[in-house]
Parts: structure tokens; C-alpha cells; sequence
């Protein structure tokens, strides 16, 4: 039974990295059954704690703003967040030690691949600690974040909610990219920061060296360093009195009428839509009839209460304090996220909503076989229920048939989306070569944004005066060694240097812009590789820059497949195009008769290959014992071909498909 | 007649006739969701092909020396130390002696299916493993055995697959006396080298003794068996087998393309298509050059893999390839009764087993699983299009529907243009591409004209697997 929920949970929790350390009374008490038509549903801690010994005792009323304190955890992957968070945890008494799955997000595959906390997760503590001379208990709020780039508004949502957090480094590896990324977005939101140096314990541990990174990087004192390591609990006990002491109490005034920040929602089988708020002024009792400002619509507060971790209703959520609500919502897109909420009949300034998200890589989904179109349907709309930050549009190709243009924050928000489509919701799915929003202007003054490259015209009627392109600031952190090739790399994508230096002795710090095409397909498996694995890579988006774009068609027998269709620098097209049509002819097989393969700008072909016709596929003998095995191996051949994708008369394997997107 | 036959239909298919004459939402689902193949139509088509008796007998005989590399048959490998097995007849193999024991009770023990008539046995065939292994006193023992239970014609074609090494004139004329009449000669390729690396266990010396041997003992209906697309084959060793087989003048040649099997030792050191194999390419030019070597020689291509002088066709094989009823006794054999192909064990304990178990009453070869008309047309087509004589359209478009054979003719449109699909109509006479296209354009005339589908030879033959599977995808999309 428990094995079975451990790996059940591995399904469900992809996005809940505290609550996954937990080992959770309430999955034993309901029938698994009812857990699995459901489990993609984020986070399982939707209910409120049966049999809670301090679920009646919590009174928040003793928390003033004062004894509060709001922070967050944040680090380059794999420097032991997600670890620090379990012990502050178990420090706290708030779960019981060597109970549940440590880190057991980075045990999923997408996580080794890329390392990631995808959503933020709230985690209230309680802790007493002498402050000003008197032992005073405090509630502590942990909002862990996503470390990764793709989910920066994640992060940053996150980060509004709090006024401190642990910048955590590791004592061997020191500062990385996404160190710098997250340190720049703690910084511009003015909160109080403290370095922890984690880890201390491995061999090769150099917390001076670390110290002298964080001075010269970020300009902080090295004798405000935290020395920890999670994982012997050396130095944790200096954490949260670092926490009390260092971090300022939120500001808000518990006499002002409220207003409380929407920072999460997501959907519960049994409760509906729970919302995860900071009250930022004034109270919030359950009864309450609440209005959102961005919608105007009014909802009843049924339940409100903490995160502790699960869900524990205590009537009430005071200014400072973080909590979730139940209201009604029949759904996650009522529930806008940065959008203020209040008191019906009261007016209120409504606070600075969060910075919208922002698509920036979109790819087309389609079904594997063409006729689970209404499968993949509701597999993404479950997905979306979740993960509100995926844009949805319908759309359809000659060659796939009906389908989704997707678009994603980047490139490994696009991969959870397909690796939880196809684990949680066993969708087969094909998707077209990622891209991203290019505009292209022509001469009466139209602009297009194409987010398909197959709905740009290969032939305009007005000429093109313009392409523009986004693009982003890219971090590099590399050992020196590899300064050489990772340049070469970056000159490569087109990329322009704008600083280039030295963290210390042995570590180099670069910053590039590039268009963000560039680094869509493979550029991170690229840097991984040239440097044996030592770069550390984050990006954040830039402007837009204008650009000689070209849309490069693929054409099997003349007839262009409109799924295939790219949009690349003119001075690329030709290696790409070739890549192309190699590809293609590596994984069509052959057919009755010949296909010849070209890769075309407008009407000029600039790549062709000749795949040559089918010579023999014959059964020799077929007696009266040989008639079943023979039919069946051609009923396999026959299911092959209708697993294939067909334009005009030939039949494209969908590896071919999965194999462009290789192709940069 | 019709009658009887009706009612035992009805107790073989009872779910089938219940659904056309009660179940009307039955029939309104099959009505509502498109149906590639006429399901009800079956029926009729069942009625058409069950008036055939079964009248022919597959009879294997598993044993060999040894099992040659590219083999994957239910066979049992008795060692190289007993070369003719029978020089003296009191000491016959008593692993083929009991074999031959459970192969008789097997045949006693079937018992015709009901809604067949008791007909006499039209074509026997001993296929194997190598059938001259086994003495003729245990050959002649199972034919009369299929006698006492079936009957068998005075002029049926008895067939037996031989190998050379295997056997002498006196076995031959032993065997001859029995009734046999034809002869399938193992030969496989003329170059030592070759016979070598196959596994076989006998030489190219042999091959010449057998030749003369089936000579000189007067088999007038006899076939060479040979094999292409071997290890190592070249193309002028394909030439030479192919014109030292036209010189022995055998009625009757197959010949085979090499499929490497996955259990098989050439599993296991090739892959198709890969050296020391020919390419697919040569292995193409292979069947071209036997295709057109026979023909010259005045053989038919009658199948895909059968040629033969006029009048020489194997009676048994066709039986197969026109998907009449067939008995089958043995180990590994399939008979097809009552529209129902069933295997029998491939293991010899297994085997065992299964005869005591029919003897018992416990086993029923034609029973339960229903009979789908979507598999009947596969059959249908799979089969027929293995044949020179093609598809007969008429029949089939009684059985399934016009719209099926539009939709096939649709499907096939651009294979004839390109010459690998043929149509002829009731004459035989081809119909031009073009004018299939303007007969199909008026929808139903192509009814009227359209007699005959067929795979060109060699082209069509060689990609026959590509077209096969294309009409599959029209009769269960």
C-alpha cells in the first residue's frame, strides 16, 4: 500500500516540493480509488486535518504582525533548497522527521534533467525565539519558489509575498546562474537577504571562496554568511533566528480595510478551486463575502486557514499572514493570480498586480493518432486547470490534422507540459518544432506576430520591410578552461557578448544577448557538453531585435508539410535546410514509389534529397500453416501505416516528427 | 441441402444469425457506424465457401538430421547418425515409430465437422521437417489410416517433401507404390558453399544423385525447391541454380525468398537487408531473374512463389491459396474448418497431450471463437492476391458489397497507373489505366467491366506485401 501511494505520489506531486516531504495522514484515510481519477491535481493537501492535536489550538489572533516573518528560499539547482526547507520544517516540528520522500522532486526525471520546483509552495512554521529581550513566538511563512527562469513569474508572485529570503549557495560549487538570476529578483523586490553557505560538509567545500563571490557578485558582507548543511543539521539552528532577526515583519496594517494578494490557485476534487493569498492589510474571517478587483465578481469565504503544511482551517487570516481560501470558484481562471481581493462594499487601492505571463516559446500539439483529438482535448484542459500559465489555441495542419498551438513561458515549462501530459494523462503526442513570437511587418504597413511558422506566407502579397525577433540575456557561469568553446558557441547562435569576467580565480561570468531561437532546441544540452557539464545557464528576456528571418518550407513529392515549416536566420537556412532534408530522409522509409525531399525559401530550393522507391516487400512462402503469422505480420504493417502521418500520397513516421525537433 | 447446411450454420455462428434476424439495435449500430465490409453479407460467402468439403490433408512430418539455419518449423532433429534411417526395417527410428503412432490416433480420433459431407481426400502432403526420413511402412500406415477414416481419391495428388541424401530408388519406388505421386525436392541452392553455410545436410553431389533418383524412378509430377537471398549468394550463383533446375526439367519449381526468422541461428547472426545478405536491392534483382529464367523456360508463375509447367500446379498448395477447407494431423500443423484456422501444439509432449486429450473428447478444433467476416475478406484477399489468377471481383463484391470493391478499386488507383496492380475483366483481357480511372469516375460501371485483381509480375509480386496491407486498411480501417 504504501509503495503504491509513494508512486502514486510521484504522479501527483510534481509541483508540490514541501508537501511531497511530507508523509500525509490523509491519503491513507481516503479510498485510493477516489485519489486517482484526479491525482494530476497538484498538490494532495487539499483537505483539512482530521484529528489535528494543534488544529483547534492555533490562534492566529496571538500573531501580530510583528512576531511574523515572510521569506523564501532560493538557490541555483541542486545547492540543497529543497533540502534546507525539509529540516526548517522538521526544526519547526511542522513535519515529523525521516517521515516521507526527502527531495523527492529531484528524483523525477524532468527534474535531472533540469532541475526545477515548478510551482510555489507555502509552508507556515511556528517557532519561538528571544527577541528583545523576551521569548516570543513566532509564525514563520516559508514560500518556496521555483528556481528556474522559464518560471520567473512564479518566483517573482512568490517573492511579493515575502520580505526576506535565504539566497542558499553551495560551499564547493559556488555562485552559479541562476544564483545571480534569483539574487537580481530578491533584490529588485527590496527584500532583506541572507547568505547561506549549504553544503559544507563535502570534501571540497571553500566557504571563503564562496564568501568572496557573494562580496564581489552581489556586494554582500561575507560575516553575514550562514555556514550550513542540511544534510549533518551543522549551523541550521542559526537559520530561523537569522530569519527573525534580519527579516523586517510585513508592513501592512491589520486596521485597514483588507486586501489580500491572490498568489496560487489551483483545483481540488472536493473542495473546488483553493486559493493561496497573503493578507497584506487588515482581517479575514471565514463568512466573509469577498470581491475580486480584476473581475468584479463577489464569492463567500467557506474555509480559510494555513498551510501546515496541509491544509488546516483556522477562521481566520490577519494582516502578514499567508493562508488559503475556499470560495466557490467553479474555476483556476477566476482565480487571476496578483489580483487583489476584498471586502464587498469596501473601496480599496488595489495592489500592483504581478507582472502577466509572458509566452515565449509555442509549439504545436497533436495527437499521436489523429482520431484521439477529443483525448488530448481533455488531457490538456485538465492539465491547463493547474497550470494556468499555458496558452490554448485550436488549431489545425494538413499533415496532423486537428490540434493545439501551445504556448509556454519557456522551454522546460513546455517540457513538464508534455512530460505531464503524456505520465499523467497517457496522451501520445506529437509536437511541431518549438518557436517563438517573431513579427514581421510588410510594406502597407501590417504586422504580423507569428507564433506558427505555417501561417506566415511563403509568398507574401506586400513586401516584408521587417522581421524582428526576441531576445534574451543569457548568464553563463563557467569554469575558465572552457571560455574558448562556450564563446565559439554563443558566436555561433548569434549571440553578442555584453560582459564577460571573472568570478574569482577559476570561474568565469558571461552575459550574452541571444535571440531567444537560438537557445530554443538545444543550446543548454550544447553549453552542458563543450564543458563537460560545468556551465550553469539562465536567461531572462530581452527585447525584441530586428533580424533577416526567413521561413524555410519542406516539401515531400512538391507538396510542403505544413507541420514542418520554420522560421530561421537567413544565414542559417542553408545548414538547416540540409539538416532538414538529411533527417527526413533518414526516417521516411521507403515507399512504392520515389519521394524526393526539399527543404525551399519561396520557390527557391535549397536543399533536396531522393529517396528512392521501395524494391522488395514480399513474403516468399505462405502455406496453410504460415496463413495466421502471415496475416498478422500484415496487419502490422498495416497498423504502421495508419500510425503514420500522410501528405499527398506519402506516409511520414511520426519519429520523423519528433526527430526535427533535434534539428536547430 | 441448404437446409442442413442453415442449421448447422446456426449452431456454429448462433450469436451471428441471432443478431441479423432479432437484435435490432444490433443492427442499427452496424448500420450507423460506416462498415468497410458488409457484415451480413458474410453469411452468404461462409455458405459459398463451405460448400467446398474439405478434400485435402496436410500431413506433417517433423523429423530431420539436424535443423538447418534459416528454419524456424516445428521440427525434431534426430542426429546425423542414421543417414537413410531404414536400411533394414526392423530398425526404425522408435522416436518416429511413436510419432507416427499419435499421428494416426490423431487421425482416427478427428472427427468430420458436422455440417460437412464425409468427401474423399482429393490432395495429400506430407511436408515436414524432411517426410523421407520416415520409412515408407510408416508412411503407408498413415495413408491408410486417412483412408479408413476419409477415403482418399485413386487419383489424388499425394505429395512428399524430400531431401536429397535422404533417400534411394528403392525408397522412392517404395514410396511410389503407396500412391504417392509427387515429389517436392528440397534442393535449395546448387553451390557447396552455400548448402554449407545453410545448415543443409547434404551436398551439391547429392542433389545430382536425387535428380536422377526421381529420374530414373519415373516421378512425372515432381518440384525443385530452391531458396534466394541466402549468406553470401551472388548473383551469378542465383543464375546457376536457376539454369541447373531448368535442365533437370522438374514440373515444378518454388522458389523461396529467404526470411530470417528471429529464433533462428540466421536470426541470430543476420539482418535482413545487411551483408553478408544481399540488399534488398539484389535480393529484388534475385526474384526478377527467377521470374523471368522460368517463364523463358516455359514455367508459369502461378504465385508468388510457385512456378510451374502447364497443368503442373500443385493441387494442395492451391487449396490454400483459394481458401477451401483443409484437414491437417500433426505436430505444429493448422487445418482451416468451418472458416477456423487452428494450430496444433509445436512441442512433441505438448503434441502428446493434445491427441490424448482429443481421443477423450476434450478438444474441439472448429469450436467457440466466431468467425468475423472482416477476416474471411482479409483472408480472401491475402491470398488470392498471392496468385496469378488474382482476385476474383465478382465473387468477392457478392460476399462483402460493391462499395467494398469500389473502395479497394480506389485505394489501388494509383498502383495501376504505376503497373503494379493489374485489372482484367471476364476474358482476362487487361483493362488500361486510363479507362479504370473513367469506369471508376461512373462509380458502378466498374462493376459491370471489372472482373479480376491481380499483382503484376515480378513488380507487383515483390511489393506484394506494401498492396496487401493497403487493401487491409480498406476492409478494417
Amino acid at each position: 500500500m504504501s509503495s503504491f501511494r509513494r508512486a502514486l505520489r510521484s504522479k501527483l506531486s510534481l509541483f508540490s516540493s514541501i508537501s511531497t516531504s511530507i508523509s500525509h495522514p490523509i491519503a491513507t484515510t481516503r479510498p485510493l480509488s477516489s485519489l486517482l481519477p484526479y491525482s494530476q491535481n497538484a498538490s494532495f493537501c487539499s483537505r483539512p486535518r482530521q484529528n489535528n492535536k494543534e488544529g483547534s489550538t492555533i490562534d492566529l489572533n496571538q500573531y501580530p504582525s510583528d512576531n511574523i516573518r515572510n521569506f523564501s528560499i532560493i538557490a541555483h539547482v541542486d545547492h540543497g533548497k529543497s533540502t534546507l526547507a525539509d529540516r526548517l520544517l522538521e526544526l519547526t516540528g511542522t513535519i515529523r522527521k525521516g517521515h516521507g520522500q526527502p527531495q523527492y522532486l529531484d528524483k523525477l526525471q524532468v527534474e535531472r534533467e533540469r532541475g526545477i520546483t515548478v510551482k510555489a509552495q507555502t509552508a507556515t512554521m511556528f517557532h519561538r525565539h528571544k527577541f528583545l529581550g523576551s521569548d516570543t513566538n513566532f509564525l514563520l511563512n516559508l514560500i518556496d519558489t521555483p528556481g528556474h527562469v522559464d518560471f520567473s513569474y512564479e518566483v517573482s508572485r512568490s517573492l511579493a509575498a515575502c520580505q526576506g529570503a535565504l539566497l542558499v549557495v553551495d560551499a564547493a560549487q559556488g555562485v552559479q546562474a541562476q544564483t545571480v538570476a534569483n539574487f537580481y529578483l530578491a533584490f529588485e523586490s527590496n527584500l532583506a537577504i541572507i547568505p547561506v553557505i549549504n553544503k559544507i560538509d563535502q570534501p571540497t567545500a571553500d566557504p571563503d571562496r564562496v564568501k568572496a563571490q557573494l562580496k564581489s557578485m552581489f556586494d554582500l558582507d561575507p560575516s553575514d554568511a550562514l555556514l550550513t548543511s542540511a544534510k549533518t543539521g551543522h549551523g541550521l539552528e542559526q537559520v530561523l533566528p537569522a530569519v527573525i532577526d534580519r527579516i523586517p515583519p510585513p508592513p501592512g496594517r491589520s486596521t485597514s480595510p483588507l486586501r489580500m494578494l491572490l498568489l496560487d490557485s489551483y483545483y481540488d476534487e472536493y473542495k473546488g478551486v483553493i486559493c493561496h493569498v497573503a493578507i497584506v492589510d487588515g482581517a479575514l474571517h471565514k463568512g466573509d463575502k469577498i470581491c475580486s478587483a480584476a473581475t468584479g465578481q463577489s464569492y463567500e469565504v467557506s474555509d480559510v486557514g494555513i498551510m501546515h503544511p496541509e491544509l488546516v482551517t483556522t477562521g481566520i487570516l490577519l494582516a502578514g499572514q499567508v493562508g488559503y481560501i475556499v470560495s466557490g470558484m467553479r474555476s483556476t481562471k477566476e482565480a487571476r493570480v496578483g489580483d487583489t481581493l476584498h471586502h464587498t462594499r469596501t473601496v480599496i487601492h488595489p495592489l500592483p498586480g504581478f507582472k502577466p505571463a509572458k509566452h515565449m516559446v509555442f509549439s504545436g500539439l497533436y495527437p499521436a493518432d489523429g482520431s484521439d483529438f477529443e483525448a488530448l482535448n481533455h488531457a490538456i484542459e485538465r492539465l491547463t486547470c493547474n497550470d494556468a500559465s499555458v496558452s490554448v489555441t485550436k488549431e489545425s495542419s494538413t499533415a496532423l490534422g486537428l490540434g493545439f498551438r501551445c504556448g509556454f513561458l519557456g522551454l522546460l515549462h513546455m517540457d513538464v507540459f508534455h512530460q505531464r501530459l503524456e505520465q499523467e494523462h497517457g496522451a501520445h503526442v506529437i509536437s511541431t518544432v518549438p518557436t517563438v513570437p517573431y513579427i514581421f511587418e510588410y510594406s502597407n504597413g501590417s504586422k504580423l506576430q507569428v507564433q506558427n511558422p505555417a501561417a506566415l506566407p511563403s509568398n507574401p502579397k506586400y513586401q516584408l520591410v521587417a522581421c524582428r525577433e526576441p531576445t534574451v540575456i543569457a548568464t553563463i557561469i563557467i569554469p575558465s578552461d572552457y571560455v574558448g568553446p562556450v564563446i565559439t558557441l554563443c558566436a555561433e547562435r548569434r549571440g553578442e557578448q555584453l560582459e564577460y569576467s571573472f568570478i574569482d580565480s577559476q570561474r568565469a561570468f558571461m552575459k550574452y544577448r541571444m535571440p531567444l531561437r537560438e537557445i530554443v532546441v538545444d543550446f543548454y544540452n550544447e553549453l552542458k557538453s563543450i564543458t563537460s557539464g560545468y556551465a550553469s545557464f539562465d536567461y531572462e528576456d530581452s527585447e525584441y531585435q530586428a533580424s533577416d528571418l526567413v521561413k524555410l518550407d519542406i516539401l515531400l513529392n512538391g507538396q510542403p508539410v505544413d507541420a514542418m515549416a520554420t522560421i530561421v536566420h537567413k544565414s542559417k537556412a542553408l545548414r538547416v535546410g540540409r539538416e532538414l532534408v538529411e533527417k527526413l530522409k533518414k526516417f521516411i522509409d521507403r515507399q512504392m514509389f520515389e519521394i524526393i525531399i526539399q527543404a525551399a525559401i519561396g520557390s527557391k530550393v535549397i536543399a533536396r534529397e531522393t529517396l528512392s522507391a521501395m524494391r522488395k516487400n514480399v513474403l516468399a512462402k505462405c502455406y496453410g500453416g504460415d496463413v495466421t503469422r502471415k496475416r498478422k505480420l500484415l496487419e502490422k504493417q498495416k497498423e504502421g501505416k495508419k500510425r503514420m502521418k500522410r501528405v499527398g500520397s506519402v506516409d511520414i513516421p511520426q519519429e520523423a516528427f519528433h526527430e526535427l525537433l533535434k534539428v536547430s | 441441402m441448404l437446409r442442413s447446411m442453415l442449421t448447422s450454420m446456426l449452431t456454429v455462428f448462433p450469436s451471428k444469425i441471432k443478431t441479423r434476424n432479432y437484435s435490432n439495435t444490433i443492427i442499427i449500430a452496424i448500420t450507423n457506424s460506416p462498415q468497410p465490409v458488409r457484415r451480413n453479407a458474410s453469411t452468404e460467402y461462409m455458405l459459398l465457401q463451405q460448400q467446398h468439403n474439405p478434400t485435402s490433408a496436410y500431413v506433417h512430418l517433423p523429423f530431420c538430421r539436424k535443423r538447418c539455419h534459416y528454419c524456424d518449423f516445428p521440427i525434431v532433429a534426430l542426429g546425423l547418425s542414421s543417414p537413410h534411417g531404414d536400411e533394414d526395417e526392423d530398425e526404425d527410428d522408435p522416436r518416429i515409430v511413436n510419432y507416427i503412432d499419435y499421428l494416426c490416433r490423431e487421425i482416427k480420433a478427428t472427427s468430420v465437422p458436422s455440417n460437412y459431407n464425409k468427401s474423399p481426400m482429393e490432395t495429400v502432403f506430407f511436408g515436414g521437417g524432411t517426410p523421407s526420413l520416415v520409412p515408407p511402412r510408416l508412411v503407408s500406415l498413415v495413408l491408410e489410416t486417412l483412408d479408413a477414416k476419409f477415403g482418399v481419391c485413386t487419383d489424388a495428388e499425394i505429395s512428399i517433401e524430400m531431401d536429397p541424401g535422404t533417400f534411394d530408388v528403392e525408397k522412392l519406388k517404395d514410396l511410389m507404390n503407396l500412391g504417392v505421386n509427387r515429389v517436392s525436392l528440397g534442393v535449395q541452392a546448387f553451390q557447396e558453399e552455400l548448402l554449407k553455410s545453410c545448415g543443409r545436410a547434404h551436398g551439391v553431389r547429392e542433389i545430382h544423385e536425387a535428380i536422377d533418383i526421381v529420374g530414373s524412378c519415373g516421378v512425372e509430377n515432381w518440384s525443385v525447391d530452391l531458396i534466394s537471398s541466402l549468406p553470401h549468394q551472388k548473383s551469378h550463383m542465383w543464375e546457376e541454380s536457376l539454369s541447373l533446375t531448368i535442365q533437370a526439367k522438374p514440373t515444378h519449381v518454388s522458389v523461396y525468398d529467404l526470411q530470417v526468422e528471429q529464433d533462428t541461428k540466421f536470426g541470430s547472426l543476420y539482418t535482413a537487408g545487411e551483408f553478408p545478405l544481399p540488399c534488398e536491392n539484389q535480393s529484388a534483382d534475385f526474384y526478377r531473374m527467377a521470374s523471368e529464367m522460368l517463364r523463358d523456360a516455359g514455367y508459369e508463375h502461378y504465385e508468388i512463389s510457385s512456378y510451374c509447367k502447364s497443368g503442373y500446379q500443385c493441387k494442395h498448395n492451391y487449396t490454400y491459396w483459394i481458401n477451401k477447407p483443409f484437414y491437417a494431423f500433426g505436430l505444429g500443423s493448422a487445418s482451416y474448418l468451418n472458416g477456423l484456422r487452428f494450430s496444433r501444439p509445436r512441442k512433441l509432449k505438448d503434441y502428446k497431450d493434445y491427441v490424448q486429450n482429443l481421443e477423450n473428447g476434450l478438444v474441439n478444433c472448429f469450436q467457440d471463437s466466431k468467425v468475423d467476416a472482416q477476416d474471411i475478406a482479409m483472408d480472401v484477399v491475402m491470398l488470392s492476391l498471392r496468385t496469378a489468377r488474382g482476385l476474383d471481383m465478382k465473387s468477392f463484391g457478392k460476399a462483402f458489397g460493391s462499395s467494398t470493391i469500389l473502395s479497394v478499386c480506389e485505394v489501388y488507383k494509383p498502383h495501376i497507373e504505376s503497373g503494379h496492380v493489374v485489372c482484367l475483366d471476364e476474358q482476362r483481357r487487361e483493362i488500361a489505366a486510363e479507362e479504370f480511372s473513367s469506369l471508376l469516375s461512373e462509380g458502378n460501371k466498374i462493376n459491370e467491366v471489372l472482373a479480376y485483381i491481380r499483382l503484376s509480375d515480378p513488380d507487383g509480386f515483390l511489393l506484394s506485401n506494401e498492396l496487401i496491407s493497403l487493401a487491409f486498411n480498406v476492409l478494417a480501417p
